[in-house]
């Protein structure tokens, strides 16, 4: 066996443990989310349903065919229900964080005014706070506030955490464009402003796809915060109602592994879409 | 905030135009100058002597420390770029990649509010012009270098502005096509006639466009002057040095006085300085000073003639034929070593490489440079 083919062999070996590593969960979920309760407590282990159902999904979804079979019952419509609060927490945060973070990205990577860079590196600064120090802090704050339980207030958590960090790869992001387009901008009429949205936004477009991805994800799954600042089902995200299916004496399996994986599903989406788009700009610039 | 010019030019001016950066750095040292109305003034200068902050203060894209700014009678200096009614090309081109080659040309009219119909005249007549109309349809992406400027181009005399401000707009195109463009920017600016400042490090470029070249040194103006005027009375020893391809030879002399002759002197030769020149050399009697030749003011000696030419005794280190004709390096015979000097003589002279000869100086042609301050002495 020559040198490379060894090479070769070892890399492709480490590709699918990678794989592997990364997937085999999924497919456990998958496969644990289509089995009855029976079929999981079954011993010896049976790694594939023996029956495929789609009852966890029908239960969890709201559907009428309820088999309660191991005995949890999920309320009804509850799931759901966080699934939108996870679907608006994030979409509202997400926006908010892009609209904050690219204008002020920009403002600190091609704007000169006094105090300019002190306040850049103090807002990114921030980001070097663990949240764990602050969450009593921060109960307390949103507390005084009458915003527990409240999707508002998580928007104005995540969007306080997250943009720091946004705006920070976003100045990196700016700096490494040609500072000429929007100066040819300026010249050609524009204020500092239409510039801004008429030459510099369509420029990063790649680079908020890929922002918007990172944010996206790290808001949806969140879990130490909104399980601080919810308590009901009004502000209550999927993160957070999902570890509610393990019961303290039986736990429905089947339901907890279809929960996950629905759960997955939207932040996995948004992923692809726009990994194409990141790709797709990234092609067409150079 | 129109204000009533004094002066009568509608051009651009600049009055003691001063930039300081912070930390105390002076890119930019009191420049005044005018461009006018169909004159293209070209600023140049080694990198870093300031000429394109200079442009970037005219297009309003550096803040000006001290001095005014004007452009077609009215003092711009503290507005901003899209208030002063000009159009720049920039090296690079700065295309907006995202939109069409129409939507490129076009934008300015946009955000001025044109008439959708008119904006689409006026780009159809620039792309006429510059023959790009086959190429409106099309993203930056898709044109080649020469293509791409060819549009930067469009865009600005789309607008029609008052002035044109071009940076270094064809130093990223290769040799051939920069000489093609070199034309067609002249094309265009004689048609348009709109007053142009024009930065380059090239001094080609600077000599071949410009109605006056302004050569800036260390952020000062050196000179000011038409392209012959700067070649023929270059007021320093850096003008002098800068302009000319290759560069002017430059070699310390002694100035001497022998019976009723005045002679320059290097290593064994000595060369008889013509009765005109004698009456500014005479503070540096005795002294050394800077003796300058241009490489095409040398003659080979069978083209030598008596009282014409001075006589120099060299000896020849490299000969390079051009086809055209033969460039020689050489050093003075009996002088300290230093840079060869350069020569370019008759293509059919023969040259023998390693050798000494002799070698003719047209002695209606010598410069001399004060050695302390470098200006010329004449």
């Amino acid at each position: 066996m020559t040198h490379s083919s060894a090479a070769r062999l070892l890399r492709t070996v480490a590709i699918a443990a990678t794989i592997l590593w990364s997937l085999a969960p999924i497919g456990l979920g998958v496969a644990t989310s289509l089995s009855t309760q029976a079929d999981v407590q079954a011993v010896p282990a049976r790694w594939l349903p023996g029956h495929a159902t789609l009852d966890p999904y029908r239960s969890l979804l709201g559907g009428t065919s309820g088999s309660h079979a191991g005995g949890t019952v999920s309320e009804s419509g509850a799931f759901a229900h966080a699934m939108w609060n996870s679907a608006s927490i994030t979409l509202m945060s997400t926006l908010a964080i892009l609209c904050v973070a690219i204008s002020a990205g920009y403002a600190s990577a091609r704007l000169r005014f006094p105090g300019c860079g002190a306040l850049f590196r103090a807002i990114v600064a921030t980001t070097v706070v663990p949240v764990f120090t602050v969450v009593i802090a921060l109960f307390q704050l949103m507390a005084d506030a009458h915003l527990i339980d409240h999707k508002l207030g998580l928007v104005l958590v995540f969007v306080s955490t997250t943009t720091p960090l946004a705006m920070w790869l976003v100045h990196n992001h700016v700096k490494e464009l040609p500072a000429e387009p929007e100066e040819a901008a300026l010249i050609d009429g524009c204020t500092r402003w239409q510039a801004f949205r008429h030459v510099v936004v369509p420029q990063m477009r790649s680079g908020i796809a890929a922002l918007s991805a990172l944010v996206v994800l790290s808001v949806w799954g969140e879990f130490l915060i909104p399980l601080l600042l919810t308590s009901t089902s009004a502000g209550k995200p999927v993160t957070v109602l999902i570890p509610e299916y393990v019961g303290k004496y039986t736990t429905n399996y089947p339901l907890l592994a279809a929960a996950g994986i629905l759960a997955l599903l939207p932040p996995a989406i948004v992923a692809l879409v726009l990994n194409r788009h990141v790709r797709g700009m990234l092609s067409g610039s150079s | 905030m129109d204000h009533p010019d004094t002066a009568s030019t509608s051009g651009i001016v600049l009055e003691g135009v001063r930039k300081e950066f912070p930390g105390g750095v002076v890119a930019v040292r009191d420049i005044s100058l005018e461009v006018q109305p169909g004159e293209l003034v070209v600023l140049v200068g080694p990198s870093g002597c300031g000429k394109s902050t200079t442009l970037r203060m005219v297009a309003g894209l550096e803040a000006v420390t001290a001095g005014e700014v004007r452009i077609a009678g009215r003092v711009v200096t503290g507005l901003p770029p899209r208030h002063r009614d000009i159009a720049m090309i920039f090296q690079n081109y700065a295309l907006y990649a995202h939109m069409t080659v129409r939507a490129n040309m076009g934008f300015g009219l946009k955000m001025a509010g044109t008439p959708k119909r008119e904006t689409r005249a006026r780009v159809d007549q620039a792309a006429d012009i510059l023959g790009i109309t086959d190429l409106l349809d099309r993203k930056p992406r898709q044109l080649s270098g020469g293509q791409r400027q060819r549009v930067a181009m469009g865009r600005a005399i789309v607008r029609e502005p008052a002035a044109f401000l071009m940076d270094e707009p064809l130093s990223n195109l290769d040799a051939k096509l920069r000489v093609e463009m070199r034309a067609e920017i002249l094309n265009v600016h004689r048609r348009i006639g709109a007053p142009t400042l024009y930065v380059t490090h090239d001094q080609t470029e600077a000599m071949t466009m410009g109605d006056r070249v302004a050569i800036l040194r260390d952020g000062a103006l050196e000179q000011i002057g038409t392209p012959l005027e700067l070649y023929e009375r270059p007021g320093t020893v850096f003008v002098a040095g800068f302009i000319g391809s290759p560069a002017m030879n430059l070699l310390p002399v002694t100035l001497e006085r022998s019976g009723d002759g005045w002679y320059a002197s290097v290593g064994g030769s000595r060369v008889l300085i013509p009765p005109r020149a004698r009456a500014a050399l005479r503070p540096f009697a005795g002294h050394e000073v800077l003796l300058g030749l241009r490489p095409e003011d040398f003659v080979s000696t069978e083209n030598m003639r008596d009282g014409e030419h001075g006589v120099i005794q060299v000896t020849t280190a490299r000969a390079e034929s051009l086809g055209s004709e033969l460039v020689v390096y050489f050093s003075i015979n009996g002088a300290a070593a230093s840079r060869p000097l350069t020569a370019r003589l008759d293509r059919r002279t023969a040259v023998r490489e390693g050798t000494s000869t002799r070698i003719g100086v047209d002695l209606e042609r010598l410069y001399f440079f004060d050695p302390e301050s470098g200006a010329a002495i004449r």
